[in-house]
């Protein structure tokens, strides 16, 4: 009453205002009301409004995925509104073949929106940019090749089989392979979300056992005129300073000169030796002394250009946008990456009981290719392998460049005997990848009740590998040949068809949604290669210039796979305070044996959003809600298409063909199942000040999918099989806070950790330990770490002589070639390739138009063998490759202590040793952005809405201890290629690193 | 109303995509074939012998190419590795250092190079043969018996390859019979995890399987296969290794194919003449197209880059009017260095593409078998008649009439000389208890240059039977490493 007289006794007046989000853009059609009132309006396109209000009253401005602001009219006749994204409870998130409004859903998933996408490191694969975002995801960038991917794991390791530990990626209802994942444009993405436990992943039954990352691609708003949207940046990548040095010409002529007196023999022949200090000779090397590295590497150029067309009509609503993307990496005289993408995406109201959904993306990338290999091939081997004192050109006597017959200086080969910066010249490859990803989506509503829904999705691979080696060039040369051309392609189909039938529920106080599918997944793998010799040629490159077909690399592939799934999922809620969710599927797969083919896959979980209840009435809390979850989830990747059968495939021999065993069958392959249970907490305190979840999570996975390894004397080299148990728990924590506040300035921090705790092989068949295949020296038994180093210890250098020392399974050291014969001195250490803590966190403050954020990843407690640190502290044993530094730090007299071992005692027997097995801990900033926000007043006059400019480094900072760059994911990529990677990150090899880069952009829409 | 004709509508639409998607479950692929449908017909026999021939050029598992047995893989194969660990050759300072822990004896279980890629592929081709055999049993058709005496005599050479390597050689000790040999395996299960049998018991099973081949394999079968001469010459060897010496004479005395004449030798290692070659593999480039030749070096003569080189003692030991000089080593350069290339992979013709036929067993080496049998008997003048066969076709002047222990040198020379970089020196030392001597002449042609690092193997050295790579004893808890590892 007393409120109703103040009011009426109030002044009315005219209040104008802008509501601009939290990066500061106008948000137009925000609802404006005055609090109690019937008298409200919108913002207009530029989010600026006008309203009668008196002074006193409140009035409250709400945008959907915003924290609804009440705002007291005070004196001032001007309100400029900032909105704050959602927090964490009030988002709607995709839970599986449906959406769930936060408040209610009873699962772990996280979900990212556009807005955040847009604030993360510039990447060209989204799967990169997961790193550090999400609690419990673990992501390890393949390597630092522009448009590659990584290794993405959630949770743990859930399988010991290549492949099969990665999640599940649905592109607007399709699903879409890990490699392929570079093809989608970040800008293009309205959501991702990730569903991490059974509540959710058991809808995707026998694919959802490594959890599922969910991409919704951006629609337009309805009844909106168009915005226009362009993005554009630009910048340089660069290599990420090593943290080690090689040597100089001058170092390595001591070096070898020290090896040779040391009995090195193979350092007879290197100029360290065969030349005298103040020779000409050795002046006439360091005059023409190389930076290899230098010379090898260049500063890349980084640019990217998006732009899009988006809005709507009062029944349809459509979004278009095309996109260009062009990194050229580190490796002077190659092109890198280049990708162009186009998206179209629209949506009817057909009829009054029809809507339509219609969304195509189709993007075409170009990579050239360096060789990821371990020689000198690889470019990254080479610059750190060629001596400082050889030189890229052969030189005459006189320092002048050697020219051949054509006038051309000749490369020189050095003493690895290939020149790879001539063979990046004339042994190009490059790959071209097509991905078209379609989807069209049909809903009809039966009554107000039911709707039924029909979609259609394919997403389609068009993949092309050339690789040349040109007549004439480095490679021709060697291998004395007349030009070679190979021609590889993949034609893959994924086509997902969907029936859902759906019930809707709304009564009061009880929200029920029943769904019902009928699935039918099909995929279809086409492959070619040809390869033909004698080109007449360099510039000529097709195969129709080549003289010779080789037979034997000539030849087509294809295989099949289908599956077949029923399911029904529920999800209720009373008053939002009581959640509960069920659901059962069961899938049908033609890739296990025939009496075994489907699966059953069951999920249930509850919630209790305790703030809710009117008992509880705790100032500080704002919302509150515990949940848990249990349910069975399945995994069928890890074996061939065809592994449950007996086959034999046919190659050539003189004569006709030859019949050689393609498998031997395992008729009662089945599928790998996990089983997860999760506990988790939601809340947010102080106003939504302090947002926070965590979960507690057990995944167990049993029937493990595996290449079952057979004695060498059996013949058989592996079987398929379903092996064993493993299990992983852990503890995830997302926190954020916003430490300070108001409508000028915020400062915000969060971040996000996973403790993952057991991470354990339970049990293996028979109890035998198992070596991992596509690994280097992981060994798999029951009660070791997942991917655990399986190695002899390295007991150091002994005092007295110089000789590196190991310890014997009886605890005492001894030289390699003294070990006790006949006894296993490998151990396990607990030292795994998985990390045992990783996360990220990030620290944002705004003030005014200004932003600066910053985001840090980082790992602890995962092991690398650092092959690539022995090959460059080698005792002497590489002493015609460039050494680094170090090298000289190596004992020289009794008493010597903290030393690499005496070059003397090089040819020990060779040990798989842990002497080079690391800590691969590291906390790198990953990016630091600043950015400036135009103020609506300054654009005000011109036809710009929005402007904001930025200038952002990526990996500008890194903590480690690691010799050399510690984002290890592929070791190198020909030794063990990325869909074959079982422990992603075991061992350094030379693949491409990962770079820095600084850049500049704008955003502006009109 | 309406509603009901949707849902209707909707109902039968649903029900027939299940119908239709349930069959698509039963998928067969496209590229391989049901193992039981593959050994049905006599063709299909020949194309499954092929196939357990294959396995001595290349294996393919899963995408992943071994060449271990008779290829060029650098981390050593039967191609080179009895030359590689000998005094016939020394380590090229000009090239990759491929195979380097063979040559200087510096295997051990974990270094990789030690053979270990021959280990597996010697089983996987005797998985095939044995799949062959299993199939046949239910075979009735002419060519039935060929087939399993073409499959039994791989599945013995094998064996045979696989115990001589890894296992002690009969005439090379006492103690030799009664150590570890190898695992026998003639069963077809991916499963076993076999126990190492006796040298003696390994041996007696290859006679057996290939007295066996002898007696029902073809007089000749196509290229690339073994035929009735192959079979006896690989017995008349497997019984001078048991050093039972009439059984040699006498397997020896059933080869039929005669020597090469001189004239015909350098045409031989240039694919030019079959003259004397019992069992080869073509390699051509629209066939197998595989560059072995890696093995010894790579590049053309005046741009080669050798791995090894033929050993300065070696090129010494041969007499100027030896045709085999020619035949076998080149004069090779590369930026001022000269090289006593190995020819013998070179290339076809005056190629240096590495790409020739596999020469696996030629008739030389029957009379040479022969000869060492018969002196062992005691029969020196018969030993002379042998070795004279040979030695009368490869000089102009031959050297004559030894007697004695003379004699005995002189054939365990003509044995170097005549298979020189033909897989058998090494054993043939080792089998003799032997030491590798190697000379401390450089790798340059005129033996300036580098030496190899390691210049001898004592007679004995437990070094000389190779050890199980540490993966097969992780894969197989029943085996046992050789003594000395």
């Amino acid at each position: 009453m007393l409120f109703s007289i103040t009011m009426a006794v109030a002044q009315e007046k005219n209040v104008s205002g802008t509501v601009i989000d939290d990066t500061g853009l106008p948000l137009p059609g925000a609802n404006v009301i005055v609090v109690e009132t019937n008298n409200g309006t919108q913002s207009d396109f530029d989010g600026n409004f006008f309203i009668a209000v008196s002074e006193g009253q409140t009035i409250s401005i709400s945008y959907i995925g915003f924290e609804t602001q009440r705002i007291k009219i005070g004196a001032s006749n001007v309100l400029n509104v900032s909105m704050k994204a959602g927090s964490l409870l009030e988002e709607v998130v995709v839970t599986g073949y449906t959406t769930r409004n936060k408040t209610v859903q009873t699962s772990s998933v996280v979900s990212i929106s556009a807005a955040e996408l847009s604030r993360l490191a510039p990447t060209t694969s989204i799967d990169n940019l997961l790193q550090g975002k999400a609690a419990g995801v673990q992501v390890t960038a393949a390597n630092g090749k522009p448009g590659q991917g990584a290794f993405v794991r959630i949770r743990g390791t859930g399988s010991l089989s290549a492949g099969a530990s990665s999640p599940l990626y649905v592109i607007d209802g399709a699903p879409i392979r890990e490699d392929e994942l570079g093809a989608i444009a970040p800008e293009d993405i309205e959501n991702l979300t990730i569903l991490k436990d059974a509540a959710t992943t058991a809808r995707y039954g026998s694919r959802g056992a490594n959890g599922v990352v969910v991409i919704t691609t951006k629609k337009g708003n309805r009844n909106k005129d168009a915005i226009i949207r362009y993005s554009s940046r630009y910048g340089t990548t660069s290599q990420i300073n090593p943290n080690f040095k090689m040597m100089n010409a001058t170092q390595k002529f001591q070096f070898e000169s020290e090896m040779y007196a040391l009995g090195v023999v193979s350092a007879a022949n290197l100029p360290g030796v065969t030349t005298q200090p103040g020779s000409p000779e050795r002046q006439l090397l360091l005059d023409n002394e190389v930076d290899w590295q230098d010379l090898m590497l260049k500063e890349g150029i980084i640019q990217n250009n998006n732009i899009s067309i988006s809005g709507g009509a009062e029944k349809m609503d459509y979004f278009f946008s095309v996109g260009h993307d062009k990194n050229t990496g580190i490796i002077d005289q190659l092109g890198g990456f280049e990708r162009l993408n186009a998206r179209l995406n629209a949506n009817f109201d057909a009829k009054e009981w029809l809507k339509v959904g219609v969304n195509v993306g189709y993007s075409r990338s170009v990579s050239d290719e360096p060789r990821d290999r371990n020689n000198a091939q690889n470019p990254f081997r080479a610059m750190l392998d060629y001596n400082p004192y050889e030189t890229e050109f052969l030189l005459d006597e006189n320092g002048e460049a050697v020219i051949d017959e054509n006038g051309n200086p000749v490369y020189n080969p050095t003493h690895t005997t290939f020149n790879v910066r001539g063979a990046l010249l004339t042994e190009p490859a490059e790959d071209i990848e097509n991905v078209t990803l379609g989807s069209v989506d049909t809903q009809v509503i039966l009554s107000k009740n039911w709707s039924y829904g029909f979609n259609t999705a394919v997403s389609h691979l068009n993949f092309r590998e050339e690789s040349y080696s040109q007549p004439g060039g480095i490679l021709q040369i060697i291998l004395n040949g007349n030009g070679n051309k190979r021609d590889s392609g993949t034609q893959r189909l994924d086509l997902t068809v969907s029936n859902r039938l759906n019930y809707n529920l709304d009564l009061n106080e009880h929200t029920l949604n029943v769904l019902g599918l009928f699935e039918y997944n099909f995929n279809e793998f086409n492959f070619y290669r040809l390869r033909s010799t004698g080109f007449p040629s360099a510039l000529l490159t097709t195969q129709s210039n080549g003289a010779v077909v080789l037979g034997g690399q000539t030849d087509t592939e294809r295989t099949r796979l289908a599956l077949v799934s029923y399911g029904a999922f529920a999800d209720y809620d009373y008053n939002e305070k009581y959640l509960a969710s069920a659901s059962v599927r069961r899938d049908g797969s033609s890739n296990f044996g025939s009496d075994v083919q489907y699966g059953t896959f069951y999920s249930g979980s509850i919630g209790w959003n305790i703030a809710k209840e009117n008992f509880f009435k705790v100032e500080v809390i704002d919302d509150l809600k515990i949940r848990a979850s249990y349910g069975t989830v399945g995994n069928r990747e890890g074996i061939s298409r065809y592994a449950a059968q007996d086959n034999v495939e046919f190659e050539s021999y003189p004569g006709g063909s030859a019949t050689v065993p393609s498998n031997i069958g395992n008729p009662l392959l089945q599928w790998e199942t996990t089983e997860t249970s999760n506990i988790g907490l939601e809340f947010n305190l102080f106003n939504k000040r302090i947002r926070g979840v965590t979960d507690y999570f057990k995944r167990n996975t049993t029937d493990l999918l595996f290449q079952i390894p057979r004695s060498d004397e059996s013949g058989a080299a592996f079987v398929f099989g379903n092996l064993g148990e493993i299990q992983n728990s852990g503890l995830e924590i997302s926190l954020q806070a916003d430490v300070f506040k108001s409508s000028d300035f915020t400062w915000t921090l969060g971040g996000n950790i996973i403790f993952l705790g057991d991470s354990e092989i339970v049990s293996l068949p028979d109890g035998e330990d198992v070596d991992a295949v596509n690994t280097f020296n992981i060994r798999f038994s029951e009660g070791t770490k997942i991917n655990e180093h399986f190695l002899v210890p390295y007991a150091g250098v002994d005092p007295e002589t110089g000789a590196p020392l190991y310890f014997g399974a009886d605890g005492n050291t001894y030289r390699s070639n003294d070990l006790p014969e006949n006894e296993e001195h490998r151990v396990f250490q607990g030292k795994s390739t998985i990390a045992e803590k990783e996360g990220g966190f990030f620290n944002n403050v705004v003030y005014k138009g200004i932003g600066l954020r910053t985001d840090f990843v980082f790992k602890y407690g995962n092991w690398i063998n650092n092959f690539v640190k022995s090959n460059y502290i080698s005792d002497g044993a590489n002493v015609d490759d460039n050494q680094a530094v170090g090298a000289f730090n190596y004992w020289k007299t009794p008493g010597d202590t903290n030393v690499e071992p005496s070059p003397s005692f090089r040819n020990d027997a060779a040990v798989n040793s842990d002497r080079f097995l690391e800590r691969g801990d590291y906390i790198r900033m990953r990016n630091v952005t600043l950015s400036y926000t135009f103020p609506r007043r300054l654009l005000e006059n011109s036809p710009i809405h929005s402007l904001r400019i930025y200038g952002q480094g990526q990996n500008l900072l890194t903590f480690t201890k690691f010799w050399g760059d510690p984002e290890v994911g592929l070791s190198s990529g020909e030794t063990i290629d990325f869909a074959d990677a079982v422990a992603p990150g075991e061992a350094t090899l030379y693949s491409y690193p990962n770079t820095k880069s600084i850049q500049f952009g704008l955003d502006v829409s009109f | 109303m309406k509603n009901i004709i949707y849902k209707i509508v909707i109902v039968v639409f649903i029900s027939g995509i299940l119908y239709s998607c349930s069959e698509n479950l039963d998928q067969l692929p496209f590229d391989e074939f049901a193992t039981e449908n593959a050994f049905v017909t006599a063709d299909d026999f020949e194309n499954g012998i092929r196939g357990v021939y294959k396995a001595l050029v290349s294996i393919d598992r899963d995408g992943v190419v071994s060449t271990g047995y008779y290829g060029s893989s650098d981390a050593g194969s039967l191609l080179s590795a009895g030359d590689v660990a000998s005094d016939n050759t020394t380590i090229s300072q000009s090239g990759r250092r491929t195979k380097n822990i063979l040559h200087n004896f510096r295997y051990s279980p974990s270094s990789g190079v030690s053979l270990a890629n021959f280990y597996a592929d010697a089983y996987t081709l005797i998985f095939r043969a044995n799949q062959v055999l299993l199939y046949a049993e239910n075979f009735t058709g002419d060519s039935k018996a060929n087939i399993m005496a073409e499959a039994k005599a791989l599945r013995a050479m094998a064996h045979f390859d696989l115990v001589r390597t890894f296992g002690k050689i009969p005439t090379q000790s006492g103690d030799a019979n009664g150590s570890l040999g190898i695992a026998y395996v003639i069963e077809l299960d991916p499963n076993i995890e076999p126990e190492r049998e006796t040298v003696s018991e390994v041996y007696q099973k290859i006679v057996s399987d290939l007295v066996e081949a002898t007696a029902a394999i073809n007089v000749s079968n196509p290229p690339g296969r073994m035929g009735k001469d192959a079979v006896n010459t690989l017995l008349s060897r497997v019984y001078l290794y048991m050093g039972q010496w009439q059984n040699s004479i006498d397997a020896a005395n059933a080869v039929t194919k005669t020597v090469a004449d001189r004239d015909d030798v350098v045409g031989v290692w240039e694919d030019n003449s079959l003259a004397g070659v019992i069992f080869y593999i073509p390699n051509s480039e629209e066939g197998l197209n595989n560059s072995i030749g890696v093995a010894w070096s790579q590049g053309g003569l005046n741009s080669i880059i050798p791995e090894y080189v033929a050993s300065f003692n070696l090129v010494n030991t041969y007499l100027a009017d030896d045709i085999r000089k020619e035949a076998y080593i080149v004069s090779g350069s590369n930026g001022g260095l000269q090289f006593n290339a190995i020819k013998k992979l070179l290339g076809k013709n005056g190629a240096f593409d590495g790409k020739v036929d596999y020469k696996i067993f030629r008739a030389a080496e029957a009379h040479l078998n022969k000869a060492e049998a018969l002196f062992k008997l005691g029969n020196e003048s018969g030993a002379r008649t042998a070795l004279d066969a040979i030695r009368s076709k490869r000089y102009l002047t031959p050297p004559a009439g030894e007697t004695g222990s003379a004699l005995l040198n002189a054939i365990q020379l003509e044995r170097r000389l005549e298979f020189a970089f033909e897989y058998q020196r090494f054993y043939d030392l080792k089998r003799w208890a032997l030491p590798i001597q190697r000379s401390n002449a450089g790798d340059l042609a005129d033996g300036s240059g580098t030496a190899s690092e390691v210049l001898s193997l004592p007679a004995g050295d437990y070094k000389f039977q190779l050890p199980i790579s540490q993966g097969t004893l992780d894969q197989n808890p029943n085996t046992a490493q050789n003594p000395g590892y």
